[in-house]
C-alpha cells in the first residue's frame, strides 16, 4: 500500500514537472527555430547579400504564408546571431526619414533592446553586440545580449509611394551584421556541418513578425 | 509482478501526458491576460523581460517578435462591441479618433493569422490612409464588400468564411496611453447590415 502511495506521489510530481517544462521550453523552442531558419535564409541568398549576414524578405503581402500576423505597412530585414564565437558589429545608414527600428530578441523571446530613428540622432547605427559570457569585458556603449543566440529585426515604415519604398529598400540594404573574418570562417564551417546533418523542412516555417 | 510494473509504467506515462497536455490547453485555450479598451485587449508584457513563463509562452505562440510596450502597443480583438465573434463573411464598421501615437494602423487577419488575399494589396488602414471627417474622426469598413462602391479607400477586404482577427498597432504611443493603455478611446466595432 505504501509503495502505491509513493508511486502516485511521484506521478503527481512528474505531471507538474512536465507541465512546467512545457511552459518553459515552448518559447525557447520557437525562438530556436526562428534563429535557425533565419540563419539559413541569410545564407541561402545570392552573392553579396549572403555575406552581409542580413536576410531581406520580400515586401509583406497576402502571398506571405510563412510569417503569422505580419504588418503589411512594414518592410523587414532580419539577422540571426550567435555570439559564442565573439561579438557582432551591427551597422546601418540611419537616414531613412520615416519610422524605423532595430529590435533585438534573446533566445527566450525577450525584446531586450530597441533603437529607433528618434533614439538615433546621427546618420549611422554602429553598435557592438556581445554575449553574456563576455559581459565583464563590455566597453561603454556595447549592447549585451542576455543569451548567446538571438535575432535582430529591422522594421521600416512604408506606404504605397514607390519613392518611399525605394528609400526603405535602399536603407535595409545598408544593414550589416558582421563578425571578424576569422570568427566568421570558423562559424561557417560549424553551420555547414550542422545544416548537412539536420535537413530542415522549409514547408513548415511559420514565423511571426508583429 | 509483471502486471504491477505495467500499471506503474502506465501511471508515469499518463502523468507525462497530463503535464504536457494541461500546459498546452492552458496556453492555447485560456485567453491572453491584458488590459481591455472597448472590444480590444492589449497585453502589456509582450516582448518584455518581465514577462512570466505563461505570458512568454503565449506570446511565443501568437505574437512572437513583438515589440516592448515602450515602442509599440498591440491591441487585438476577435469580437465586436456587442461581444459577438467577428466573422470574415460579415461587414463591420470601425469608427474612432486617431489613437494618440506617432503612427497607428488597423489590420485584418484571418483565423489562421494571415492577411486576406486581395488584388489591390489592401490590408490595413492607418495614419496615412485613414480619411478623417470634419470632427477629426475616421471610419472604415472591413468585410467582403465596401460600404461605398464608388469610394472604397476606407475599406479592408476580407475573403471566405471563418474567424476574423483585428490588430490595432500604436507605434511610439504617447506617454499617457503608454502609462495607461486601458484609457485608450478604442475604435468602435459594429456589425453593418445582415450577416449571410
Amino acid at each position: 500500500m505504501n509503495r502505491w502511495r509513493i508511486h502516485i506521489a511521484a506521478a503527481v510530481v512528474l505531471a507538474i514537472a512536465f507541465h512546467a517544462l512545457t511552459v518553459w521550453a515552448l518559447p525557447r523552442l520557437i525562438m530556436d527555430r526562428i534563429i535557425t531558419l533565419g540563419s539559413g535564409d541569410a545564407q541561402d541568398q545570392s552573392g553579396a547579400q549572403a555575406a552581409t549576414g542580413v536576410y531581406l524578405p520580400p515586401p509583406t503581402d497576402h502571398t506571405q504564408r510563412r510569417i503569422v500576423m505580419p504588418n503589411p505597412d512594414l518592410l523587414y530585414a532580419t539577422c540571426a546571431y550567435d555570439l559564442r564565437d565573439g561579438p557582432l558589429r551591427i551597422r546601418m545608414a540611419a537616414s531613412y526619414p520615416r519610422y524605423w527600428s532595430i529590435a533585438l530578441y534573446a533566445s527566450t523571446t525577450d525584446n531586450f533592446s530597441v533603437v529607433n530613428d528618434r533614439k538615433t540622432p546621427g546618420q549611422r547605427i554602429d553598435l557592438r553586440l556581445i554575449g553574456p559570457q563576455a559581459a565583464n569585458s563590455a566597453a561603454p556603449g556595447d549592447v549585451i545580449s542576455p543569451t548567446a543566440r538571438g535575432f535582430l529585426l529591422l522594421r521600416l515604415l512604408v506606404n504605397n509611394d514607390p519613392a518611399v519604398r525605394a528609400a526603405a529598400e535602399a536603407t535595409r540594404r545598408t544593414l550589416r551584421c558582421e563578425r571578424s573574418k576569422a570568427q566568421a570562417e570558423a562559424a561557417d564551417t560549424d553551420v555547414r556541418s550542422k545544416r548537412s546533418h539536420g535537413a530542415d523542412s522549409k514547408s513548415t516555417k511559420r514565423i511571426s513578425f508583429s | 509482478m509483471r502486471r504491477q510494473r505495467l500499471i506503474i509504467a502506465s501511471l508515469y506515462i499518463a502523468a507525462i501526458f497530463l503535464g504536457v497536455g494541461s500546459a498546452w490547453l492552458w496556453l492555447t485555450r485560456v485567453g491572453i491576460a491584458g488590459v481591455d479598451a472597448g472590444a480590444w485587449r492589449v497585453n502589456l508584457l509582450a516582448g518584455s523581460q518581465n514577462a512570466d513563463a505563461y505570458t512568454r509562452a503565449r506570446i511565443a505562440l501568437g505574437a512572437v517578435l513583438a515589440l516592448d510596450r515602450s515602442e509599440t502597443l498591440y491591441y487585438t480583438t476577435q469580437r465586436d462591441d456587442q461581444g459577438e465573434p467577428l466573422r470574415a463573411e460579415c461587414r463591420y464598421k470601425i469608427e474612432g479618433s486617431p489613437p494618440p501615437a506617432r503612427w497607428w494602423s488597423i489590420t485584418a487577419y484571418g483565423q489562421d493569422h494571415f492577411l486576406f488575399p486581395n488584388t489591390e494589396r489592401r490590408y490595413s488602414v492607418g495614419t496615412e490612409s485613414a480619411q478623417l471627417d470634419s470632427a477629426g474622426r475616421f471610419s472604415l469598413t472591413i468585410g467582403p464588400l465596401p460600404a461605398n462602391e464608388r469610394d472604397n479607400r476606407a475599406w479592408i477586404p476580407t475573403a471566405g468564411k471563418g474567424g476574423l482577427r483585428l490588430t490595432l498597432r500604436l507605434y511610439n504611443p504617447d506617454p499617457a496611453v503608454q502609462q495607461s493603455p486601458g484609457s485608450l478611446a478604442a475604435p468602435a466595432i459594429t456589425l453593418s447590415g445582415n450577416c449571410p
